[in-house]
């Protein structure tokens, strides 16, 4: 296996990524004031002090308050999907299971618009409360004795995230046509109304449950052998499952809260990581984080630049992810074997 | 006493599985559990590794009863090789074998568990299959990577369901030559084996396991009389001893395999 051997080299220049992704996204946008240049000596002008002229007030207000947090936000909703995709799939030894396909995004967006809509609770414990909801009804739905089979789970994901739509669908209804709108924009995956506020939203919970992954981390190789090799090494296969199910959805749930559902990220980019550097999870998910950051950031800069109107930006993850996935099932067995 | 077996009874759905089972196993022995399809032979091996837990009876290990022990303390005394095992993931050999010290470790695997994976591959005798990714190894290749993370766990007894069922006569003689010599290191071992044969030439105990009961033989000193092989294994046996070793054969004239415990069909093998 040549690929194995180059993975190390991969692994780490695949984290060093965002920062350069980060910093060339700063360059782009649709604001003519903001262009390339004028940011540019804004940049000089911000490292060489004294220099602060009045027109670049315009520029700096810019960057700062719109696109700035923009990538960040991107950032933050990119690695928490793509980790959870990551982490879901080892825990459930299914590379087809990602947070759309079991429900956990439905469930975190029914819970993020009652939220919005009613204010009964807090924005992000609505998410994660309902995502988590949706998380259990899928698994138990799933879950024989014997474990989870892949198209059992796949097949309880598909009417979870039914059910959860239909509710969702419900609020809708109910809001008053000036949230309807916003409702309906944040359900297609947007990232056009990033702010500050939203990044501090999300960052805290995405932080705790990406920490808590990493150091989870290598026993997701044990977890993702099965539950009767699992036990035979000394672990208990519901307590390890809980230990990793919880933090997977927290990090979901916080990215579905602020950006509505992105969808595909969280199948397709962690498929893409183990195809690059192999399946070690050590490797995979902190890769993962940084790779899947600064995928989504990249699309973002291209829903941003390519078109003068706003395209939410999991209409355009959806529609490259379809012939990636293609790809991937083509070209590859993409890191695992369906028997 | 290593393993203590106190009356065991299991079943699924009242089909009785396990009834009344009781032995001891010495510690450094090599014990060899002997019966036919769906005696039960898995179903105590997984209750001993505690994968399943017994409607009745006690088990000890090394002195302490099995329901008390931690899941980890477990693994640590404990070490289980299933028959098969089905891989998602490509992982490399050496990662496989290293998600056996995870009862000892809970972050990553430091320098000493990657030699303890090390030493683990040379006493199987796979160190050359180290970096290749698991999944692509043959059904016998992997029973020796799960046999390599079992050592890699570093346990006191060692269960084996059917071992030897997916190698071929050199790989099975080597694996049985290893359980012995670790057996003579002061490691416990029992086995649920298929051939007679192979069983009598490496087991020090041996422990039959007929319609969920354990079945006694008539003379413990040499239990390869041939009525009851017959009669364990349902199909006219036949010994010869030689150098006060068995050779066991089937007798396939005028056979009629009478009904096992799942109810086979009855094949008549008499020539027309």
């Amino acid at each position: 296996m040549e690929r194995h051997h180059s993975s190390k080299a991969w692994a780490i220049s695949l984290c060093i990524l965002p920062v350069l992704v980060v910093l060339v996204s700063i360059f782009i946008g649709p604001s003519a004031e903001a262009s390339p240049r004028a940011v540019f000596v804004w940049l000089i002008s911000m490292a060489t002090p004294g220099s602060h002229s009045h027109t670049q007030g315009m520029v700096e207000t810019i960057l700062l308050d719109v696109r700035l947090p923009r990538i960040l936000l991107a950032l933050v909703v990119g690695a928490a999907l793509t980790a959870s995709g990551s982490s879901l799939q080892a825990l459930m030894r299914n590379p087809l299971v990602s947070p759309d396909i079991l429900g956990l995004s439905s469930g975190a967006a029914f819970g993020a618009a009652l939220s919005m809509s009613l204010h009964w609770m807090p924005l992000q414990p609505a998410a994660f409360l309902f995502g988590l909801l949706a998380t259990a009804l899928s698994t138990l739905m799933a879950g024989g004795r014997r474990g989870f089979s892949m198209t059992s789970l796949i097949l309880a994901g598909v009417i979870t995230s039914g059910i959860f739509t239909a509710l969702l669908t419900i609020v809708q209804i109910y809001s008053d046509p000036f949230k309807l709108q916003t409702i309906v924009h944040w359900t297609m995956g947007n990232l056009h109304n990033a702010s500050w506020s939203k990044l501090r939203s999300a960052g805290l919970p995405v932080l705790a449950g990406a920490a808590a992954l990493m150091f989870l981390r290598w026993r997701l190789n044990a977890i993702s052998m099965g539950d009767d090799e699992m036990r035979a090494v000394g672990l208990n296969p519901t307590r390890e499952k809980i230990l990793v199910l919880i933090p997977a959805t927290l990090i979901a749930s916080a990215a579905v809260a602020v950006a509505g559902i992105i969808g595909m990220i969280g199948l397709v980019v962690p498929h893409m990581i183990r195809m690059l550097i192999g399946p070690d999870n050590r490797k995979v998910l902190p890769v993962s984080l940084a790779f899947g950051g600064a995928f989504l950031v990249l699309v973002d800069d291209f829903a941003r630049a390519i078109t003068s109107f706003e395209v939410p930006v999991g209409i355009f993850t959806t529609l490259i992810s379809g012939p990636i996935f293609f790809y991937l099932l083509k070209k590859h067995d993409a890191g695992f074997r369906e028997n | 006493m290593a393993v203590i077996v106190d009356d065991v009874t299991f079943g699924y759905h009242q089909r009785p599985v396990l009834q009344n089972v009781s032995f001891e196993i010495d510690q450094g022995r090599l014990a060899i559990l002997l019966g036919r399809n769906g005696s039960g032979k898995s179903t105590l091996i997984k209750i001993i590794a505690g994968l399943l837990s017994a409607v009745s009876g006690t088990i000890r290990v090394m002195g302490r009863e099995l329901k008390v022990l931690r899941s980890a303390e477990r693994a640590k005394t404990i070490g289980y090789l299933p028959q098969f095992h089905q891989p998602v993931f490509q992982y490399s050999v050496e990662d496989v074998v290293l998600t056996g010290r995870v009862a000892y470790i809970w972050n990553a695997p430091g320098h000493s568990d990657r030699q303890i994976a090390q030493r683990a591959l040379q006493t199987v005798g796979i160190e050359h299959l180290r970096d290749r990714p698991y999944t692509e190894l043959s059904g016998g290749e992997r029973q020796l990577v799960m046999f390599a993370r079992v050592l890699a766990q570093e346990p006191d007894i060692i269960l084996l369901d059917e071992p030897v069922s997916h190698l071929d006569l050199a790989n099975q003689i080597q694996l049985l030559t290893m359980l012995k010599r670790m057996t003579q290191a002061g490691c416990t071992v029992l086995a649920a084996l298929h051939d007679p044969n192979i069983a009598s030439r490496f087991g020090d105990q041996f422990i039959f396991l007929k319609n969920s009961r354990i079945a006694s033989p008539p003379n413990r000193e040499f239990p390869w009389d041939s009525d009851f092989l017959s009669s364990i294994y349902s199909v006219q046996l036949e010994t010869i001893r030689s150098n006060g070793k068995p050779l066991i054969f089937p007798v396939l004239e005028n056979t009629q395999l009478p009904p096992g415990p799942k109810g086979p069909p009855s094949i008549d093998l008499t020539p027309s």
